[in-house]
């Protein structure tokens, strides 16, 4: 096994924005406000407006993924301009997009066209059923199975985090519900995600036809570098397990913990979080070994 | 049942403090047993999970993560003062510590 392997991980959108995620990385404003303002005007004007505190859309999925993917997007071209380049990457749910950036298999424009498409296949999957997500923390997977279980709710395990930490994607009320009875089973967190769409549970299994036809239709390159699939841990290197992993990223469960795990077995002893939040950061703390994880921030101040 | 001695609560004490100004990134001084974890210095759930499996590993201790959860439905930790105590009541009754309510 070779040392110092350095991953990249895409998060899924932002739930929040800290204040200055980016402070240590100098002249990375410049660099995000040049693909904010293509993107701006190739997918949506209004993206122009995004600014911390004020403007960040976040009552807005589709905007939100979108400013997700392009901070994603410019923190790889930032790093590559540094020299930083990972041995491995990884896309952890809406992540997947700039996983593809990175590994240069599509354009930054064809990201967001992706994007675009995926939630319009979304939405015409779910309809007017409200649906919803939450994150438990504290229970195992089989305690949170057997309360889905017992209670009939119609829910499915959409993320694993840790042994002990999860994403469920179902029907809005059930989600509530399952929040309420795993605090009584002992859970030591609870919380409904601000999103509407069940994601990566078989609730959007209709995406497939449409989005799998779309994406078909694009032109994907060879990557530069191995991306690894949150779905089943494999190596993505063909054209066709490339597009395949975008489609079923939609509608299959993933796995963060077993996906770190194995790049740990890869030699990755360093992860960097490449988005504003640092969600996959605090987790790396519940997986076993001794690789480190970094905020982009954190990461850049040992550049130095 | 551990015994809690002086130099036990001492040692909770300076592993919460140092843990929590480590990774709120506030000033061990401005830290009291009033300061309330979430609305002063910005910590959360997992930093609460992570101090569990700290102590877990330090002491040697057979609790179950959904023990320390029901019981915090009862009893919610929301000051560095409460979350010592709470500390200091799993290492002394690990397992047991719901039969506290009985």
């Amino acid at each position: 096994m070779s040392q110092k392997k350095l991953a990249f991980v895409f998060p899924p959108f932002a739930s929040d924005y800290p204040d200055d995620p980016f402070a240590n990385l100098t002249g990375f404003d410049d660099c995000f406000r040049k693909f904010l303002s293509r993107a701006a005007e190739f997918a949506d004007p209004d993206l122009i407006q995004f600014a911390i505190p004020s403007k960040t859309f976040l009552e807005d999925e589709l905007k939100t993924q979108y400013i997700s993917y392009i901070q994603a997007c410019s923190l790889v071209s930032w790093f590559h301009d540094k020299g930083v380049v990972p041995a491995y990457c990884s896309g952890y749910s809406m992540g997947i997009y700039a996983a593809l950036f990175q590994a240069e298999v599509i354009s930054f424009l064809d990201g967001l066209v992706l994007i675009r498409q995926a939630y319009k296949e979304i939405k015409k999957a779910t309809g007017k059923q409200e649906y919803g997500m939450c994150a438990i923390i504290g229970l195992n997977q089989d305690d949170v199975e057997q309360l889905i279980q017992k209670e009939k709710l119609n829910l499915k395990l959409a993320i694993q985090n840790s042994v002990c930490s999860f994403s469920i994607s179902g029907a809005a009320g059930d989600v509530t519900k399952l929040t309420e009875s795993a605090q009584k089973e002992g859970a030591l967190s609870t919380r409904v995600l601000n999103v509407s769409v069940p994601y990566h549970s078989f609730f959007l299994k209709d995406t497939a036809g449409g989005f799998s036809e779309f994406v078909n239709q694009m032109q994907f390159r060879s990557p530069k570098m191995p991306i690894v699939s949150l779905v089943d841990q494999e190596i993505l290197l063909e054209e066709h397990a490339l597009k395949n992993e975008v489609v079923r990223n939609l509608f299959t469960s993933l796995n963060w913990y077993e996906t770190q795990l194995y790049l740990q077995e890869l030699g990755v002893n360093r992860f960097v979080e490449c988005g504003s939040g640092k969600g996959i950061v605090k987790n790396a703390r519940f997986i076993e070994g001794d690789a480190v994880s970094y905020t982009a921030n954190s990461f850049t101040e040992l550049l130095d | 049942m551990a015994l809690i001695t002086e130099n036990t609560r001492k040692e909770v004490k300076d592993i919460v403090y140092n843990f929590f100004a480590d990774e709120c990134e506030v000033d061990i001084k401005d830290i009291h047993p009033d300061t309330n974890i979430i609305n002063d210095i910005d910590g959360d759930s997992l930093m609460f999970l992570e101090l569990i499996e700290i102590f877990k590993k330090k002491y040697n201790l057979d609790i179950e993560l959904k023990t320390i959860g029901k019981y915090s439905v009862k009893h919610p930790v929301q000051t560095i003062g409460q979350l010592i105590d709470m500390q200091l009541l799993i290492i002394e009754h690990e397992n047991k510590l719901l039969e506290l309510d009985h």
